[in-house]
């Protein structure tokens, strides 16, 4: 019935429209082809005008000889001039220097060219074309001041980290950027499902002017989400699919066992102790003439797959009439782990990681009356993730402890499944770990519903208008997991010589049934209630005022995990701008709100903020002078934030008793619980403070060249951190106080050129990121030498030792012999040998101790960032490349990640320090091999700058190549056609050659998380 | 019309109130509550109150297993942690791996006692408040309030925690009763070691009447609680390590008074020997005998005072179950009879027993040592304490040679020296599965009081008298040593105070094993240094054609510097506290 009304109420509209005199049809489209939608027509001086509609299309009345002027955010201008042809088609050229560009920022929209705060806005057509699931990592290199950092490929769980002008908190979870989705705030987990097909643009809000309006939560920048919506037209419907292929970007190479047991036999007898392997065995593993008694198995290669698949298809449909207009979309994500199939095959327990994701909206706008428009967004998130239950099969394989490549075989002759004979632990081989313990499933389910309606309040007086909207989400997030613990099912060790199977000491004959377990991860219901009065009007075309009034509260109840009551969050928020000539520029923004994670004397504040700018390019006499430049804005913003992260619970403000520990009493023991005092109250504590300044300039000349620049200052105080110079004589812990202080300091900005070769339209930007902090207090306790403090440092400074080298034969002597000057050696009782690593002796004491521990390296975080695009296109043949790169960070490996004896033995490990090599000159990159995990060799024990390396790395982030058919080879019903393939990842260049993995992933760990991935992709789209 | 205006007044204020009646979920924490609760003006039987005492009594230890998974025993010579490929805390401890920044946390505690202090000082402030209407019977046999007990319980176990600093760190900073808040002055030094013991014996003497006696009245709810008898034991024990040579005369640094008595003093064994001796006047065989030797040394650890059980004193109950056995039992079983084998005893302990007639081995006539069957005619406890190759155990005759049944050489888990630990265990030798069985942490028994006594009296008496030998033979004749024809137990006569200070050093070796008395010992005797010059060993055994042959291997030669008598004090404590002097040489 509805469409009937709907389909009525278009064809009512055609008839309107036929009932003119000429009627002008045509398509506009880009230079590339790309059907443009909702470009704006309007006929020169007079107020006639339309939009294109979701296939390009339009109609409009005319008469020849009328100027038609077309406008669309990121294409130049056109004017048209109408001649007799009643059906015409008009290309646009993209223009990435435009003056007209609108970027989404908080409860709005603003224009570029007269915003006086610093926000970089990304459109979701660059977004599409990087194939993964989440926007974060999607955002690699696009947007000046954006922070990421990948640390696992897993499937659905490879969503980046990132920060908006790097950190400022030393409270780690404060540091989190508020990510709003079309006015309504999400969380992370929520963000990395949203399908990037639904998104119309992302916009950051970097400094205080921008950022001011959402107070209590605006310290650490805003990411702001807008989704796309209907447009007048016949539905369109457009259709995406994808596949492609997934491969790791780096994978690691282990040593085979000949070359792992004569390692190990060289460490041992470095050690002191018995070779492990004799010459037979080590004969065997060379010439692998035994291959069950002296096994060889390259477990990654015979663990993980090669590639792996993903797909995507999204279908949208669009639409609507001047009173209705609509957006449907659904989409489908499917990414397959790389892990083998081992199961037998009347077992369909599948235990690979996997991603699967089902993603569906709706927005509808409705205007009800010319002044009444009603619009309701319905959207809904399905998803899936498996694992194999109870392990990770990266960690597995690199953890020496647990497996070698002469363990076990892969599997018995008779098919039997094997066990790791000779480690500690007994485990089942990895296959059969993977073939019978079954997985773990985690399936969450996000809906979120936002109606909203907004009154045109001409009535009272023109551009007054009044805005209601409720959002109510509900998170439901659940696992379930089906396991067999590694005794549940029989190995075998098999002995060639006696061909006999000796079964799994820890294992049982029979297989046991799976277990079946499972239960509520999380389920959150989330309400949200805005109301605003906003006016807008110009006077006299001078006078530009602006004025918004918003009420916001927000209540998030956790219903299940932890039972905690509501947070509640409540606020007003006030913005008042004003542009004199669209020349002088000044903002207000004040908001007043709190949270009630604090006390109620210390729940609410006031953020001001207020931003400048000046047009210069606007005066006469510049204008005059310099008329190749089309804008030239200098602005400067400045004003307080506040974040309301605390860390440790919710009730700082309060000390509470809490549940203790139960002791046994009486004759039949009984547990008799008990009660605890929990961490010492703050009655006074409140929220961070972020006092931001930004000073920035925004250029554009020869129509088609754009710079943006900003320089920020940012003063973070009042951070939530608890006090390390508390002796711990107090007896109780203490809730975080309001005491730390750091600065952050850098630029940002991008530069923009696009220009048109003969048929070819080429463009490029540049994008670049600088930020770095410095601790200024962090109420550390007065340490024995200067270089031990970490106040003066940035966030996260790593600290270690200095490695000076190795120790040398002649150093040995030295010490052995007790000469009055010698190196300096830890004072532990394993004594240090020739070819151990040797540090730096700070203190002088002739002992290497934690005194000797200065600052090494830089924080993991990289405080510069590059992105880099080239694009251009032909005849309907697009190509973009996006480098990126990251610079001035350190990260190291530790543990099973490097270390022989916790590792596997890698390549690095054979360019070990030995004597004859440093007799030889050899080039030496490992100190001597030892089986003592304790000694100075080890990163655990002694974290160093031998581990910690400072890398950059510049990628291939995406590669995209497109061909978009011309209309006229389509099949009559199809409005658009368009083939791609694109690429994530596709190259790596790093500075390092000492670990084998990714430059991203986290530092001082293993680094065996799920690689990350490089995806190649194949995709069509269509529209009819 | 006025009706109307009226009507959208009505209608107004029902909206509004409507609206300011919300079905919200609360607003204030009500799942959490503050000190008034726990301390309640209206709690008459003071439930919450003590249930804040239950949370002070579980700061006690339960070292079963306790420091990373292991006995402190094994970073000492009588035993290996089967895990010495992880480096667990008790290896560390062993090879001393800890620095000030860099301490091994589950042994050297700090912050954890003083969070213990506190919450004594907070029920001391604030138990007043709640009106109790039970009462107890305290140890003069008068009928009290309640509180009056919980304070003097947990002042006790206060007393308790200070001696665990004491012993760890040496003198440490008293706070008395105070509460502190983040305003007050938390810089405080530390108080002299002669300070710390005379708290803590003060507060012994304070509290002793007003703690319960055993028998207990209400065994049922009531065992385990603080008592008289506790608080005395305490004090034997803290007296006779402040009159041990490393703070009486033999100090790691001479007027260093943080670290020590300045100067020695032989009263000072002469105080502990009085106080053991009053202990065993009181309650022993010659006074109430509510205290003596339970016969069966197997059952001291499994058998709750209730069950006939004369020896304990003090104790933890770690409940009714299989823990134990299935983390200390011999390797090589599997399902519900799974071991595994963590605390290996070294061979050093299994050469301290002696033979079953009380003379050490080769200095018996009557059994002489045979090296290749060498658990054979030893003192029972031996078997009691170790379980080792030929053992029954689990109806089975253990197999602990190279590649035996239990002791599976050929992969990295193995025992390191052949034999397993018994003590504490159930009584499986003959059983076919493990079942729940008690058991207790005994932090006080009666041979402790015994042997406590015999040092220091013969510390304090040039040569030793008889009361010292008839503590010995007691507890020799409980081992089951045959007392011979001269009534002696294999010790011999007219000792001096030097070879009888060796026996009861000796004596107290393999009667408290791993009780975690060695590792204090050794240290307060201040013969640590000596003592690892020898290396801990195991026994290697091979079996060849049928007959098992064995061979004493050296395992480990584990350095001690003479800094490691004392623990370090956090780097960071040092660092927060001008005024905290860190012990020497760390």
């Amino acid at each position: 019935m509805k469409r009937t009304i709907i389909v009525l109420l278009y064809l009512h509209f055609i008839a309107l429209l036929v009932g003119q005199n000429n009627i002008l049809k045509g398509v506009v489209t880009a230079t590339d082809g790309e059907l443009l939608i909702g470009v704006n027509i309007k006929v020169k001086d007079t107020g006639r005008g339309t939009i294109t509609d979701i296939d390009g299309n339009f109609q409009l009345a005319v008469e020849p000889g009328d100027h038609l002027v077309l406008t669309y955010i990121g294409f130049k201008d056109l004017e048209y001039v109408v001649g007799n042809q009643t059906d015409v088609q008009i290309q646009l050229e993209p223009d990435q220097t435009s003056l007209d560009e609108v970027v989404v920022v908080g409860y709005g929209k603003a224009k570029r060219i007269t915003m006086t705060g610093a926000v970089s806005a990304v459109t979701a057509r660059e977004l599409r074309t990087v194939p993964t699931s989440n926007i974060q990592n999607a955002l690699y290199g696009k947007l000046p001041g954006f922070f990421t950092q990948q640390t696992s490929g897993q499937p659905g769980k490879d969503a980046s980290d990132f920060f908006i002008r790097g950190k400022s908190s030393l409270n780690e979870a404060g540091n989190q950027p508020l990510i709003i989705v079309d006015d309504v705030e999400y969380s992370y987990d929520q963000l990395s499902q949203i399908n990037v097909n639904e998104i119309e643009s992302i916009s950051i809000l970097k400094d205080a002017s921008t950022t001011a309006i959402y107070g209590i939560k605006g310290a650490n920048g805003v990411l702001v989400v807008k989704t796309r919506r209907g447009m007048e037209g016949k539905p369109q419907i457009n259709l995406r699919m994808e596949s492609g292929v997934q491969t790791p970007v780096r994978t690691p190479t282990f040593l085979n066992a000949y070359e792992t047991a004569s390692l190990v036999n060289e460490a041992y007898t470095n050690d002191g102790l018995q070779p492990q392997f004799t010459d037979d065995d080590l004969q065997a593993f060379k010439d692998g003439s035994d291959p069950y008694g002296h096994p060889d198995v390259n477990w990654y290669e015979e663990i993980f797959k090669k590639i792996a698949f993903q797909e995507n298809v999204n279908v949208d449909i669009s639409g609507g009439t001047s009173r209705l207009k609509y957006f449907v979309s659904t989409g489908y994500f499917s990414q397959n782990g790389l892990v083998k199939d081992f199961s037998s095959a009347n077992d369909d327990i599948n235990t690979n990681y996997f991603y699967r994701r089902f993603n569906y909206r709706t927005n509808l706008d409705f205007d009800i009356t010319d002044n009444l428009n009603m619009r309701l967004d319905v959207t809904s998130r399905f998803m899936n993730i498996n694992e194999p239950n109870n392990m990770n099969a990266t960690g597995e394989i690199y953890n020496f402890a647990k497996m070698r490549p002469y363990s076990a075989p892969f599997l018995n002759p008779n098919g039997s499944f094997a066990y790791l004979y000779d480690t500690d632990s007994h485990n089942p081989t990895l296959n059969a770990r993977l073939a019978n313990e079954g997985y773990r499933r985690t399936r969450r389910n996000d809906n979120n519903i936002l109606y909203g309606t907004t009154w045109k309040m001409d009535f009272i007086t023109e551009g007054l208008s009044s805005n209601v909207r409720v959002a109510y989400s509900n998170i439901y997030e659940n696992n379930r997991f089906v396991y067999r613990f590694s005794d549940g099912y029989p190995t075998y060790h098999y002995d060639p010589e006696t061909e006999i199977y000796s079964i799994n000491p820890n294992g049982t004959y029979a297989y046991g049934t799976y277990g079946i377990g499972g239960g509520i991860n999380q389920s959150v219901k989330d309400l949200n209630i805005q109301a605003s009065m906003n006016y807008a009007r110009t006077f006299s075309e001078i006078h530009d005022v602006s004025a918004m009034l918003l009420y916001n509260r927000q209540s998030r109840t956790t219903e299940h995990t932890g039972q905690k009551i509501p947070e509640n969050f409540e606020g007003y928020t006030t913005t008042i701008g004003y542009k004199y000539k669209n020349k002088y520029l000044i903002d207000f923004n004040v908001a007043y709100n709190g949270s009630d994670r604090f006390g109620s004397d210390n729940r609410f504040g006031w953020f001001p903020a207020v931003g400048v700018g000046y047009r210069i390019s606007e005066e006469s006499f510049f204008k005059n002078r310099f008329s190749f430049v089309q804008l030239l804005k200098l602005r400067a913003s400045y004003g307080l934030v506040g974040s309301d992260v605390a860390p440790g619970g919710r009730y700082l403000y309060n000390q509470v008793y809490e549940v203790g520990d139960s002791y046994y009493f009486g004759d039949r023991a009984q547990n008799f619980s008990g009660y605890r005092e929990g961490d010492l109250g703050n009655a006074h504590v409140t929220w961070e403070k972020a006092k931001k300044f930004d000073v920035g300039l925004d250029l554009n000349i020869f129509d088609n060249v754009s710079f943006t620049i900003d320089y920020f200052y940012d003063e973070r105080y009042d951070q939530l951190v608890r006090r390390n110079d508390t002796p711990l004589l107090l007896g109780i812990g203490t809730a975080p106080l309001n005491v730390a202080r750091t600065n952050n300091r850098g630029i940002d900005g991008q530069l923009g050129y696009q220009t048109r070769v003969g048929k070819v339209n080429l463009n490029t930007n540049l994008v670049f990121s600088y930020a770095k902090n410095k601790v200024i207090y962090k109420a550390e306790a007065q340490q024995k030498y200067d270089w031990l403090a970490e106040t003066g440092k940035p966030i996260g400074q790593p600290f270690g030792y200095i490695n000076i080298g190795y120790y040398t034969p002649e150093d040995m002597v030295k010490i052995n012999g007790g000469a009055d000057v010698s190196p300096a050696v830890p004072n532990t009782d394993i004594p240090v040998q020739a070819g151990d690593l040797k540090y730096m002796d700070l203190n002088n004491d002739g002992i290497i101790n934690d005194f000797d521990k200065g600052a090494i390296g830089m924080p993991n975080l990289p405080n510069t960032t590059l992105g880099w695009n080239i694009g251009g296109n032909w005849n309907g043949f697009s190509l973009s490349l996006l480098f990126q790169g990251s610079f001035n960070y350190s990260f190291s490996v530790v543990g099973t990640g490097i270390e022989p004896f916790k590792s596997q033995f890698q390549p690095l490990h054979t360019k070990r320090w030995t004597l004859e090599r440093y007799q030889n000159g050899e080039e030496i990159e490992f100190p001597r091999l030892t089986s003592n995990p304790a000694t100075i060799n080890s990163a655990e024990n002694y974290m160093s700058d031998f581990w910690l390396i400072d890398a950059w790395y510049v990628r291939l982030k995406t590669v995209d190549f497109s061909y978009q058919f011309p209309k006229r080879v389509l099949p009559g019903f199809l409005d658009s056609g368009r083939i791609y393939v694109n690429a994530y990842n596709l190259l790596t260049l790093t500075n390092y050659n000492k670990y084998q993995q990714d430059p991203e992933i986290s530092t001082n760990s293993a680094g065996d998380a799920y690689m990350n991935q490089r995806v190649f992709n194949l995709g069509f789209q269509v529209s009819f | 019309m006025k009706q109307l205006k009226y009507l959208t007044w009505v209608i107004g204020i029902f909206f509004m109130t409507q609206l300011s009646c919300t079905d919200n979920y609360e607003s204030l924490p009500v799942d959490r509550f503050t000190e008034d609760f726990v301390f309640s003006v209206t709690d008459s039987t003071g439930k919450q109150a003590r249930q804040f005492l239950n949370t002070i009594y579980e700061q006690l230890p339960n070292r079963h297993n306790g420091v990373g998974g292991d006995y402190l025993e094994a970073a000492t010579d009588n035993a290996l942690s089967i895990a010495l490929d992880d480096e667990p805390d008790v290896y560390k401890l062993l090879m001393g791996r800890y620095t000030a920044s860099n301490r091994i946390n589950s042994d050297m505690k700090w912050g954890d006692y003083y969070a213990s202090i506190r919450k004594v000082n907070i029920l001391i402030r604030n138990i007043d408040v709640v009106p109790f209407n039970s009462s107890y019977t305290d140890a003069l046999g008068n009928k009290r309030p309640l509180n009056a007990s919980m304070k003097a319980e947990a002042r006790f176990l206060r007393a308790y925690f200070y001696f665990q600093l004491l012993q760890r760190y040496g003198g440490v900073p008293l706070i008395g009763d105070r509460v502190f808040g983040l305003e007050d002055d938390l810089e405080l030094p530390r108080n002299t070691f002669s300070d710390c013991v005379d708290y803590i014996v003060n507060e012994i003497e304070d509290i002793k009447d007003s703690l319960r006696t055993i028998p207990l009245e209400y065994p049922e709810e009531f065992a385990h609680v603080a008592t008289r008898e506790a608080a005395l034991a305490m004090k034997t024990r803290v007296l006779l390590f402040a009159a041990s040579p490393l703070f009486n005369g033999n100090t790691l640094e001479e007027g260093n008074e943080l670290v020590g008595y300045p100067s020695y003093s032989r009263e000072r064994w002469k105080y502990a020997a009085d106080a053991a001796r009053s202990f065993m006047d009181n309650y022993g065989e010659h006074g109430s005998k509510i205290f003596g030797l339970a016969p069966d040394f197997r059952k001291v650890f499994t058998n709750w005072y209730g069950g006939d059980n004369p020896e304990l004193i003090f104790f933890r109950n770690t409940g009714n179950n299989t823990g134990l056995e299935t983390a200390n039992g011999p390797l090589g079983f599997s399902g519900i009879r799974l071991g595994n084998g963590r605390t290996n005893p070294s061979q050093n302990l299994v050469n301290a027993f002696p033979m079953k007639d009380g003379f050490a081995r080769g200095e018996s006539s009557k059994y002489p040592y045979n090296p290749q069957k060498p658990y054979d005619n030893r003192d029972p406890r031996l078997d009691y304490t170790v379980l080792h190759n030929g053992s029954n155990w689990l109806g089975t005759q253990l197999k602990t040679y190279q590649g035996g049944a239990h002791n599976p050489a050929a992969t990295g888990h193995y025992s390191r020296t052949s034999y397993y630990m018994r003590k504490f265990l159930g009584d499986f030798e003959n059983a076919d599965q493990y079942g729940n069985t008690l058991h207790l942490w005994i932090m006080f028994r009666y041979a402790e009081i015994l042997l406590n006594f015999a040092e220091a009296e013969n510390e304090y008496l040039d040569t030793p008298s008889d009361e010292v030998y008839n503590v010995l033979y007691a507890l020799r004749r409980r081992a089951g040593i045959e007392p011979g024809d001269d009534n002696r137990y294999g010790l011999k006569s007219n000792m001096s105070q030097i070879e009888m200070r060796q026996v009861i050093q000796n004596e107290r070796r393999i009667e408290l094993a791993f009780e975690e008395h060695r590792y204090w010992d050794i240290r307060r005797w201040r013969v640590a240094e000596d003592l690892f010059s020898e290396p801990v060993k195991g026994m290697q055994i091979i079996l060849s054609q049928g007959n098992p042959s064995y061979q004493e291997i050296n395992l480990i030669q584990a350095p001690f510097s003479e800094r490691r008598y004392l623990y370090p004090i956090p780097y960071s404590e040092v660092n927060k506290n001008i005024n905290m002097v860190q012990n020497p040489k760390w």
